[in-house]
């Protein structure tokens, strides 16, 4: 027999999989971030419509108190996820400080463009150049 | 192969946070040392008006809005410097503390052609003057890159070819030092030291609080036990 409980799990399981695949589609969420949230909307739909899943594993794994199981997956779950999240971090990290220090040197080098230009039309009006260490990068000897 | 003294392929890098009080007579000290040397300033997110001196003092300079460490400014430099064509790079600290004089004596060493890296070391000469914390850590670091260093937070380095253009893509984050001697140990390295003499910031604070000394120590801790287990790099 159906019980309440285990029809709103059901309920509850179908509407997140289905928040995270409107998410998907409307690129709220990309297609790469969104892979292990489906999966523990699955599990999660899996163990609400097969009960006896949860009590099977937690015999086997040796707990007493079956929906302590659920509660060690969700754990299990959200570290996991965590830990990817600082990884993607640390990937976008990277990617930005290098494109912060990009940034930094092209406009340091359009600036050291700038000032050779500036330095040869002053060269070429007589005008004194006190600029004279941070020109155009000279040829190598 | 001996590498030039002169020309256009030395670069100085000076990372700088807030130090407009010192830049000024830093850059002056070097130019008057060694004029012939290009000098670039990378300004980590002054708010103390840097910018504006740095285009006064006629140097080359990046600089971003935020601060993100001596570490990521100094590979900046290092890159800005490949870019450039410069392949024997010069960092000192834009405090003041290092005398501009030595910059040429970590250049002979690094021309005598049997090293990658010349660090001025504060103690080499007068290792028991050292804290006793930077002592451990130099015994520390010293034990995982095997070889001895008695200067292990020393900001002034004279990187030839080999080791600017690894650190150019390489170069650890934040405060980088102990670190910088693990990871160019790992990769194959030669780093020496030359003894120097370090002098009292000019003026203004050191940046490094309580706070960034514990996350430095931290990772530290963390680099000692990793970078000798990461695969090698290529340049």
């Amino acid at each position: 027999m159906t019980s309440r409980i285990q029809i709103v799990a059901i309920a509850g399981s179908i509407i997140f999989l289905l928040f995270v695949l409107e998410l998907v589609r409307r690129r709220r969420l990309a297609e790469e971030y969104s892979a292990l949230w489906i999966v523990g909307a699955l599990v999660l739909l899996g163990a609400s419509i097969r009960r006896d899943m949860i009590d099977r594993t937690a015999a086997w794994l040796g707990i007493y108190y079956g929906p302590a199981v659920l509660l060690l997956g969700g754990i299990v779950v959200v570290s996991a996820v965590l830990l990817w999240m600082s990884v993607i971090l640390s990937q976008q990290q990277t990617q930005i400080d290098q494109l912060i220090e990009d940034t930094a040197i092209l406009s340091a080098q359009l600036r050291d463009a700038r000032r050779g230009l500036d330095r040869a039309d002053r060269l070429d009006r007589r005008e004194p150049v006190a600029y004279a260490g941070a020109g155009p990068t000279r040829p190598r000897a | 192969m001996a590498l030039p003294l002169t020309g256009p392929r030395i670069l100085t890098l000076i990372p700088a946070h807030n130090e407009a009080g010192n830049l000024p007579a830093v850059v002056g000290e070097i130019r008057e040392h060694r004029p012939d040397l290009d000098i670039v300033v990378v300004d980590d997110g002054s708010t103390d008006g840097s910018a504006e001196i740095l285009e006064q003092l006629g140097v080359r300079w990046l600089r971003w809005p935020q601060r993100r460490g001596v570490g990521c400014a100094v590979r900046a430099g290092l890159r800005y410097g490949a870019r450039l064509g410069f392949d024997v790079v010069v960092r000192l600290d834009a405090d003041g503390q290092h005398d501009a004089e030595d910059i040429q004596r970590l250049l002979e060493r690094l021309q005598e052609g049997d090293a990658d890296a010349v660090i001025g070391s504060r103690y080499a000469h007068a290792y028991a003057g050292a804290q006793p914390l930077k002592r451990v850590l130099a015994a520390v670091v010293s034990a995982v890159a095997r070889r001895r260093i008695t200067d292990p937070t020393s900001g002034l380095w004279a990187l030839g070819p080999r080791a600017a253009t690894l650190l150019a893509s390489h170069h650890p984050r934040g405060y980088p030092e102990p670190e910088l001697h693990l990871f160019l140990s790992r990769n194959g390295l030669k780093v020496v030291e030359v003894p120097v003499q370090s002098r009292e910031r000019l003026s203004g604070r050191s940046s490094l609080t309580l706070l960034r000394m514990i996350t430095a120590a931290a990772r530290v801790l963390l680099a000692v036990v990793i970078v000798p287990l990461r695969e090698r790099v290529e340049p």
